[in-house]
């Protein structure tokens, strides 16, 4: 089997299912097939052009272009999702390590997870009076709990031959974590980082829809507007900002992959 | 922290190298993780006891027993890493109380950390043993290390590029170079190839001879035990095994593979052990 060939072959399929996607989508937003105004894809297309060829004006928070939006987002999702990660990974080890911490923390962690980090966002803006703030926080909430999760879980599975080796080296407990648990674990970490950076992707849109600015915002306005096609410009964006995250994420997981 | 005990032999000595006092191992049910309901249930499985054992300086001694019998149980007691329910170890005269860099272990599966590679596997064993040590001697004692048994040209390789016997030597070597009194080998050979297999007995018996280290190793080859020991330990089915016998292996080294085979007294100790082992391993079959 020629690999180049296939491989040419997957991208012309894939091609050709995007234009024929794009075709349908047109023809039935043409002939009112769903609803009445239903933008068709060459409008969105347009727009998506108009959008990404001046991508970072300012005329006010309710007229912003897409690359400002965009990088607001992604900035509060940086930042939040950092200060997570930080959190996350420490008490994860200690949660993974001690059977102490493990049970006095896990009744938190077990209660919280399932809640929608949304469920904070009153809390945020009540305790911080300040919308940039409750959106980092939001994105704190929702970030911290797969990478802890996936950290303990490590650290709790990790090959007993490994600890057998340092102890039986005499290592010091520091050592051990430094030179040992953490290299160990670091696919369980980058997993988990990995899903908390897609929930966090998720969450921060539907944040920002009440917080104002940032991609999530810019949808909620162009709902008020009532434009459509800017919407499915801002999906297709998010789209592909989270599925770019995401690639990185498993470029990292490739090279952290210790397995044979 | 473990200081390296030294290694002169005082000449007034009147105790052995190892010492091995009515040691008792009792496992105790532990929770697991994220895990409400099941209670810690008290009652134990107890894998060995009364355990009484003397191994003298720089000998070759090897443990058989049979499947599950608390052979590697036995050696983790040893080296320190759990602690024995009864029964204490001495060593040199002095009871332990964890592991030590006086013990070099080489456990089961090679037990290499994954993310470094070869030589940076006994550079971690290095560092951690001799912190004073410069970034340029560990180099050069993790160098000499590998040459030793073979190695020097995969150094930057990591384990999973390693075949078993590679990866094994790389284990031998890590636990060497920390210079240890004492070897404690867990069926080390177990899943090599018979011709792997051979090459690194021989390895390891010149290494044996050259380093003046005490080689506890664990096996369960009779061949492999008659071939290397001094002295044979034969363990008792568990649970609640014990040491059922100790046989001296008078025979004269260098011991050649294939000559061996015809001497008498090989083939005398040999049948012992066979029967042994068949009588235990019976049992553990009848139980279960
Ligand atoms: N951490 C543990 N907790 C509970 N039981 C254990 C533990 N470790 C070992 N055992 C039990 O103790 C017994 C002896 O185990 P051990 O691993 O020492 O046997 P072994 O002789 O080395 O076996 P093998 O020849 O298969 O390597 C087994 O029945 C095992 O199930
Ligand atoms: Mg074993």
């Amino acid at each position: 089997m020629n690999k180049a060939i296939s491989t040419r072959l997957a991208f012309a399929v894939a091609i050709l299912s995007l234009l024929i996607f794009i075709i349908l989508w047109q023809v039935i937003a043409q002939q009112g097939l769903l609803v009445k105004n239903f933008p068709g894809s060459f409008k969105t297309i347009g727009s998506l052009i108009w959008w990404v060829s001046d991508p970072f004006f300012d005329n006010g928070p309710n007229d912003l272009g897409i690359g400002t939006n965009l990088l607001i987002s992604l900035r509060r999702v940086l930042i939040g999702y950092s200060l997570a990660v930080l959190v996350a990974v420490p008490l994860g080890v200690l949660m993974g390590m001690s059977k102490l911490a493990q049970s006095s923390l896990n009744p938190y962690v077990q209660l919280l997870k399932p809640v929608s980090p949304l469920a904070w966002l009153p809390v945020g803006l009540f305790v911080f009076r300040n919308s940039e703030i409750t959106g980092i926080f939001v994105i704190f909430i929702t970030s911290i709990w797969p990478t802890l999760i996936n950290t303990a879980f490590g650290v709790a599975s990790i090959n007993p031959d490994y600890l057998r080796v340092s102890k039986s080296l005499g290592a010091s407990k520091s050592t051990t974590i430094r030179r040992v648990i953490l290299p160990a674990i670091m696919p369980n970490i980058l997993a988990g980082m990995r899903i908390s950076m897609g929930t966090a992707w998720l969450v921060i849109v539907a944040a920002e829809m009440l917080l104002g600015t940032g991609i999530g915002y810019f949808i909620w306005n162009e709902w008020n507007n009532l434009s459509l096609e800017n919407i499915f410009v801002a999906i297709i964006i998010i789209g592909f900002t989270g599925f770019i995250l995401d690639q990185f994420f498993g470029f990292l997981q490739d090279k952290f992959d210790y397995s044979i | 922290m473990n200081k390296k005990s030294s290694k002169k032999s005082s000449s007034n000595e009147n105790y052995s190298h190892l010492e091995l006092f009515n040691l008792g191992k009792i496992f105790f049910k532990e929770k697991k993780f994220i895990d409400f309901r099941s209670k810690g249930n008290r009652s134990g499985f107890e894998a060995i006891k009364d355990i009484n054992l003397k191994i003298e300086k720089n000998t070759f001694v090897s443990i058989i027993g049979p499947s599950g019998c608390g052979k590697s149980t036995l050696l983790n007691l040893i080296a320190g890493l759990q602690a024995p329910t009864s029964g204490k170890i001495v060593i040199d005269g002095q009871a332990i109380k964890g592991p030590g860099p006086d013990r070099g272990v080489i456990f089961q599966n090679y037990a290499l950390m994954p993310w470094l590679t070869t030589i940076q596997n006994i550079e971690f064993a290095l560092n951690t043993v001799f912190p004073a040590k410069t970034k340029a001697d560990v180099k050069e004692r993790a160098r000499k290390y590998l040459r030793m048994v073979g190695l020097e040209k995969a150094s930057n390789k990591f384990p999973k590029e390693l075949s078993g016997g590679m990866k094994q030597r790389v284990a031998i070597a890590r636990a060497l170079s920390i210079n240890p009194n004492m070897l404690l080998m867990d069926e080390p050979f177990g899943a090599l190839d018979a011709l792997t297999r051979s090459y690194l007995q021989d390895e390891l018996l010149s290494i044996w001879r050259r380093n003046k280290v005490t080689v506890v190793l664990i096996t369960h080859s009779i061949e492999e035990a008659l071939l290397l020991s001094d002295k044979i330990v034969l363990m008792s089915s568990g649970p609640s095994a014990i040491i059922s016998e100790e046989i001296s292996v008078d025979l004269e080294r260098p011991r050649d593979r294939e000559k061996i085979e015809q001497d008498p007294k090989y083939l005398k100790i040999k049948m012992r052990l066979e029967k042994h082992l068949l009588r235990e391993t019976r049992a553990v079959e009848e139980v279960t």
